[in-house]
């Protein structure tokens, strides 16, 4: 999933997260896709990021998958012998690549 | 090193002289706790009466790292659900990471990222008072501020340490300093009075084992600090996780499905807190500007 800004919202993505209003009530539920009334509505609400599903929008300056993979390796390049740990890793490493994909 | 220097060192870390004061309102509070007739209300008055910091506290309670379901709108309710020591530590931690804040985005980011991993395992642990052990998973690292703050050369050569000869922090702050921020956090915590379920996990979440009644809490935080350095949120000066443990390792117990579980709730815990951190970012620079 991935924060975006609701300008960059688009018709047909679809919402990994609840959409709350100011007072913490539920204004669009986890799951709805997105349609140009609705967007309109949060623009109207002042609602200024939502949560989507899948990662639709690439940012300038924003690290590649292997880059990413590559950081993970090295933050735990001192641990690479404790298997707690090389699980731990290995589980960061699947969710992260199944975060990136659609 | 010679013993005169590190004393020197120890004496700098213990006056803590350019740290901020803690407000007044704490040893107030403090005294109030103590006598028996002092009721939530007459508490949460007292600390309204400082309407910012009382504005801090509400976000702070609300933020996702307490994952409480319903909005809490009053300091009284605070008190009530989250017990007095949590509150007053969380207004230490206000008026500490204001300076934190300023000083150091990526720290504070990475004691949110902390706080919010300590309140997953310890609610699946079943410890009694998860919030004590986010409140000390927040403040953890609290001694690498004071190390900044008061002994700013020391802090220059350690960082210079970890990134010229690729060190851990602690590795360096041990080559320079003879102590590291552990311990200089432990002094902190029990200089500002803090009750000892938050003084000994700060003061041993590098290792558990010198912890001597809260050796589970200290290992929370231990393997919290590791979960979160291994996701890369935020950042603690060098990226590395640190070694596990054996000790804290033994006393969680935990199982591959549940570090499996611990990581989808963090995942989830995230999300919200980093809106919360954009959120305070954003009302800063208004206030830089206006």
């Amino acid at each position: 999933m991935q924060q975006i800004l609701t300008l960059q919202a688009k018709e047909g993505m679809s919402l990994a997260k609840d959409v709350l209003t100011a007072e913490g009530r539920v204004l669009c539920g986890k799951g709805t896709v997105l349609t140009p009334t609705l967007i309109e509505r949060f623009h109207k609400m002042d609602i200024v990021q939502v949560t989507v599903e899948g990662h639709p929008i690439s940012s300038p300056g924003e690290k590649s998958l292997q880059e990413e993979l590559q950081e993970i390796e090295e933050r735990f390049s001192e641990v690479n012998k404790v298997p707690p740990l090389v699980y731990l890793k290995k589980r960061i490493m699947k969710k992260l690549v199944e975060s990136r994909g659609q | 090193m010679e013993d005169d220097k590190r004393q020197e060192f120890r004496t700098a870390l213990r006056q803590t002289k350019n740290l901020p004061t803690l407000p007044g309102v704490v040893a107030k509070l403090t005294k109030m706790a103590d006598d028996p007739d002092t009721t939530t209300e007459q508490m949460g008055k007292v600390i309204s009466q400082d309407y910012i910091l009382a504005a801090k506290l509400l976000k702070l309670v609300n933020s996702a790292f307490y994952g409480f379901p319903q909005r809490i709108s009053s300091i009284s309710s605070a008190i009530i659900l989250l017990g007095f020591n949590v509150v007053k530590s969380l207004i230490i931690s206000a008026s500490i990471f204001e300076v934190m804040e300023d000083q150091d985005v990526e720290l504070w980011q990475h004691s949110l990222g902390c706080a919010v991993v300590c309140n997953v395992i310890a609610t699946r642990l079943g410890v009694k008072d998860p919030e004590e052990v986010s409140t000390a998973g927040l403040i953890h690292d609290i001694g690498k501020v004071a190390i900044k703050m008061e002994l700013p050369n020391e802090y220059e050569m350690i960082n210079r340490l970890v990134r010229d000869r690729k060190m851990t922090m602690r590795a360096a702050e041990m080559e320079v300093l003879g102590l590291d921020h552990a311990e200089a956090g432990g002094w902190l915590a029990k200089g500002w009075n803090l009750p000892k379920k938050l003084i000994e996990p700060v003061a041993c979440h590098h290792d558990p084992r010198k912890a001597s009644a809260e050796q589970l809490n200290s290992s929370i935080i231990h393997f919290s600090d590791i979960v979160i350095r291994g996701l890369g949120y935020g950042h603690a000066a060098d990226n590395k996780v640190p070694m596990l443990s054996k000790r804290a390792w033994e006393l969680l117990n935990l199982s591959a499905a549940d570090i499996d579980e611990i990581l989808a709730q963090v995942d989830e815990k995230l999300w919200d807190v980093k809106g919360f951190t954009l959120e305070i970012e954003a009302e800063d620079s208004a206030q830089a500007g206006g």
